[in-house]
């Protein structure tokens, strides 16, 4: 993520067409069009770079009110970076203080840890039963708890070679997916290496604007993800792919020693799913007698194959039944952790996606993005399941 | 002393009523940036007829200028506050009320977005073709107001020949219904087709009914290569004189081609002068009879560059390709001025040999894209720099254009309206009188001259 004097050429390719009111899932909430990004790049260039308009709350909330879920840039025909100029907006406008002292010290601490686990586990457990809302449920042992840095071989011949880079959220609150992603792998004829050291991807400081943090989230992975000797590093999670395939080459500074290793480790960034399509699998799969329906990541901008992969999946499982829903592409409001600030527009936002979900009649919803598969969880519905397409491959 | 703010949020909810100045400015404009002069003192966002007629009321009483807004995405500067003043954005009334099956009709309210309609009643297979390229966003109530249209218009015409009847609040607040579920209404004067393409200048729609045609059960599209514009315009007309009537007939010149390439799998080829986008609709047999006839034209015409596509997915590319061109060329350069001349079909070849010669004779880029089968080709005048030279020339592009069509026998507007854009070419086109009566009319319905002032007509000419 540049800082924002960079963004201003981008903020004028905006041809005010309006199309972006089709998809932003903010703006559908409350049909004000100051919420769409559209309006949010005139009023950004109104305030923080003409300074014809001052700072005010109101301007505060229109920026903070963005679920950088880049609905608006997939439909921009001219592809403008709206997320990014919102980040950047937000950097300058906060300077990286957008939360508290107290919240900051425990998201970075969160992020090193590659999410909330052990001591901190228990505490956001013993919240949830104090009455805490919106809180994960955060299992026992972490996928690091499971599985240590190294190199696991795969069942019989070794047919590729990958580097598994595990997220905060697989880490902590999913380690099953974890767990499911290696077992694959290695049914599969492919050698895992496990890399010491890794930290979160970044993307809760470059949400909140904080850049500094993420850089230096950034360059401990780069740092040790190109130390590893793989040409594919595999994600289970759509947004920290997005962040390795997008952002990080972008924060970096153009004559940044990183910036080389950054584009390279940046490369080498596969979805599971689209990987495993690409290559394909040796394992017979078993039949799934259940109807389901994938939801599509919002962070999908980055790969051409990345939503298209789960479908070709699916299309494999035998007796499986796959009904697609009225809008699989549409946000389900959680954005990270954007729900826990906007309670009421999330809500409102996951009740139209729930509501076609049920209307597809599915008892199981796929989808890649850990934060989706969390926030429409813990939504009243109880019946549906809900899991990463590779956990079709092996369910009993 | 009024206070707009505080009287209008007390007659609705808070709720309903914006003046943030970050509100305000987040109107003040539709499409084409350059519109915006004024922000509105005040942005309403009704969702009932009985919320506009309140508002209308209030406006009226106190001579506050109101200005409907669909989805801001018009071309002509239509729903942009010129007098600041009330905003009526109609975007939260958005129910389908009914898809009636039985008699081909819908009963919507106005702030419908299209694709949503388009979808709505394709459940059912029924059609309704009118498809104003920007149909992801816009509204119903606002293709009215405009009485817009788009690619389809070649063989279904454009939302006027749609419109069945029309709720709507006059400028005193009074809620009245025209026309109805008939789909034969000869009683009086026409009412629904005064209000359709009245530019939100006779009051405010608040709902619509709209006649439906079966779905066509089949389509498919061909692309055609033509390395001449002649060549293009020759294979146009050739197709109109063979009966052959496309869905659509899209005309793309040269200079748009490289822009449209990264949306498209297979690449146009940049020496064409120009490039045929058609879709053919209906049942197998007679599509591909259409496709034949076609096809041996373009042949017979040396055409060598002709894509049939059978892929559904590829299809749709060229044509969401096609729909993002205009936000494209408004990107690239730094002023685009969209024309919306429309001639009869079969002058169409005489308009786009007319457009070398007036890029020629300004020095500017003057380029065409858009419904050739409909003679609606958009000839667009496209700026690198904007001073006060390149303004001069610009609109003496403009000044040649809109004379070319004329002397064509065709009009300054096919589907965008008249807004701000052509309001100083409205005399010529249709003449004095014709213009009195215009103004004779909206002061029968609007004295006061509250709704939308500042439209269609330029001030001074009054």
């Amino acid at each position: 993520m540049r800082d924002f004097e960079s963004y201003k050429d981008f903020m004028e390719k905006c041809s005010h067409c309006s199309y972006c009111e089709a998809t932003c899932p903010v703006y559908l909430e409350d049909l004000l069009e100051t919420h769409v990004a559209r309006a949010r790049m005139e009023l950004i260039r109104a305030v923080l770079v003409d300074e014809e308009m001052p700072v005010t709350d109101r301007f505060k909330e229109i920026i903070d009110r963005c679920l950088l879920c880049t609905n608006c840039r997939q439909t921009c025909p001219v592809n403008v970076p709206v997320e990014e100029i919102v980040i950047a907006a937000r950097n300058k406008l906060y300077k990286g203080k957008r939360m508290g002292m107290i919240k900051r010290k425990l998201l970075k601490q969160i992020m090193e840890n590659r999410g909330i686990s052990g001591a901190m586990g228990k505490l956001s457990s013993i919240a949830k039963v104090a009455g805490v809302k919106n809180i994960p449920d955060i299992p026992s042992k972490s996928f690091d708890d499971q599985y240590e840095a190294g190199t696991y071989p795969p069942e019989g011949e070794v047919r590729a070679k990958v580097v598994y880079y595990a997220g905060c959220a697989t880490n902590t609150m999913f380690p099953e997916t974890g767990d499911i992603v290696m077992k694959v792998l290695k049914k599969n004829g492919i050698e895992v290496v496990i890399p010491e050291g890794l930290s979160c991807c970044g993307i809760p400081a470059i949400s909140e604007g904080d850049l500094n943090t993420a850089s230096e989230m950034i360059k401990r992975n780069i740092e040790v993800l190109s130390k590893t000797d793989t040409d594919i590093i595999i994600t289970d999670c759509t947004s920290c792919g997005m962040t390795f395939k997008e952002k990080v080459v972008n924060s970096l500074d153009v004559d940044d020693e990183f910036k080389e290793k950054a584009i390279a480790v940046s490369m080498k960034f596969r979805e599971i799913t689209e990987y495993l399509m690409d290559i394909g699998l040796t394992e017979k799969i078993k039949p799934v007698k259940e109807k389901v329906t994938y939801h599509v990541p919002c962070h999908r901008g980055w790969s051409e194959t990345v939503s298209d992969a789960p479908r070709k999946l699916m299309e494999m499982i035998p007796d499986l039944t796959v009904v697609e829903m009225e809008h699989p592409e549409k946000c389900c409001g959680a954005g990270g952790a954007f729900f826990m600030e906007n309670k009421e527009l999330s809500e409102g936002i996951r009740s139209k996606k729930t509501g076609e979900i049920k209307q597809t009649g599915a008892s199981i919803l796929i989808t890649q993005c850990p934060s989706c598969r969390s926030y429409i969880g813990n939504s009243s519905d109880n019946d549906l399941k809900i899991m990463h397409p590779l956990n079709l491959l092996l369910l009993k | 002393m009024i206070n707009l703010g505080k009287d209008l949020s007390r007659l609705l909810s808070k709720d309903k009523v914006k003046t943030d100045p970050e509100d305000l400015y987040s109107y003040a404009s539709d499409s084409i940036r350059y519109y915006a002069k004024n922000n509105p003192d005040a942005v309403i966002l009704p969702s009932s007829a009985e919320d506009v007629s309140t508002v209308i009321k209030y406006a009226n009483k106190n001579s506050i200028p109101v200005t409907p807004r669909g989805a801001g995405s018009g071309l002509a500067g239509g729903c942009v506050p010129v007098d600041g003043g009330i905003v009526l954005d109609m975007k939260r009334m958005n129910s389908i009320v009914e898809v009636n099956r039985g008699n081909m009709t819908a009963i919507t309210e106005a702030g419908t977005v299209l694709s949503n309609f388009h979808r709505a009643v394709e459940k059912e297979n029924l059609f309704y073709p009118p498809d104003p390229q920007s149909m992801s966003v816009c509204t119903l109530g606002g293709n009215i107001a405009t009485r817009a249209g788009g690619p389809r218009g070649v063989k279904y015409g454009t939302t006027g020949n749609y419109v069945l009847g029309l709720e709507f609040v006059l400028p005193d607040g009074e809620i009245i219904n025209t026309g109805g579920t008939c789909v034969k209404n000869s009683v009086g004067y026409d009412i629904t087709h005064l209000m359709t393409g009245s530019e939100g200048t006779l009051g405010v729609i608040t709902k619509v009914i709209s006649r439906l045609i079966p779905l066509p059960p089949c389509k498919k599209t061909i692309i055609v290569g033509c390395k001449t514009a002649e060549l293009a315009a020759q294979i146009v007309s050739t197709i109109t004189a063979n009966g052959a009537v496309p869905a659509m007939l899209e005309y793309i010149s040269q200079g748009a081609t490289g822009f449209l390439n990264s949306y498209i799998k297979t690449p146009l080829i940049s020496e064409m002068e120009a490039y045929l986008f058609l879709e053919l609709d209906g049942i197998e047999s007679q599509i591909e009879n259409e496709a034949n006839k076609i096809r041996s034209i373009c042949k017979d015409l040396g055409v060598s560059d002709i894509r049939v596509i059978e892929d559904a997915k590829e299809a749709k590319s060229y044509w969401d390709a096609r729909s993002k061109l205009q936000p494209i060329l408004q990107s690239f350069f730094k002023k685009l001025i969209v024309e919306d001349v429309t001639v009869p079909r079969d002058k169409f070849p005489e308009l786009i040999r007319a457009l070398p010669e007036i890029s020629a004779a300004t020095g500017l880029l003057v380029g065409a894209a858009g419904h050739a089968g409909d003679g609606n080709v958009h000839p667009s005048v496209l700026l690198g720099e904007v001073n006060d030279e390149t303004n001069k020339k610009s609109e003496e592009a403009v000044d040649m254009i809109i004379n070319e069509a004329i002397s064509l026998g065709g009009c300054i507007s096919g589907e965008h309206g008249i807004g701000l854009h052509k309001s100083a070419y409205l005399e010529k086109s249709i003449g004095k009188r014709q213009v009195e009566l215009l103004k004779q009319i909206k002061k029968a319905i609007d004295p006061d001259g509250i709704m939308n002032p500042g439209k269609i007509w330029t001030r001074e000419a009054k």
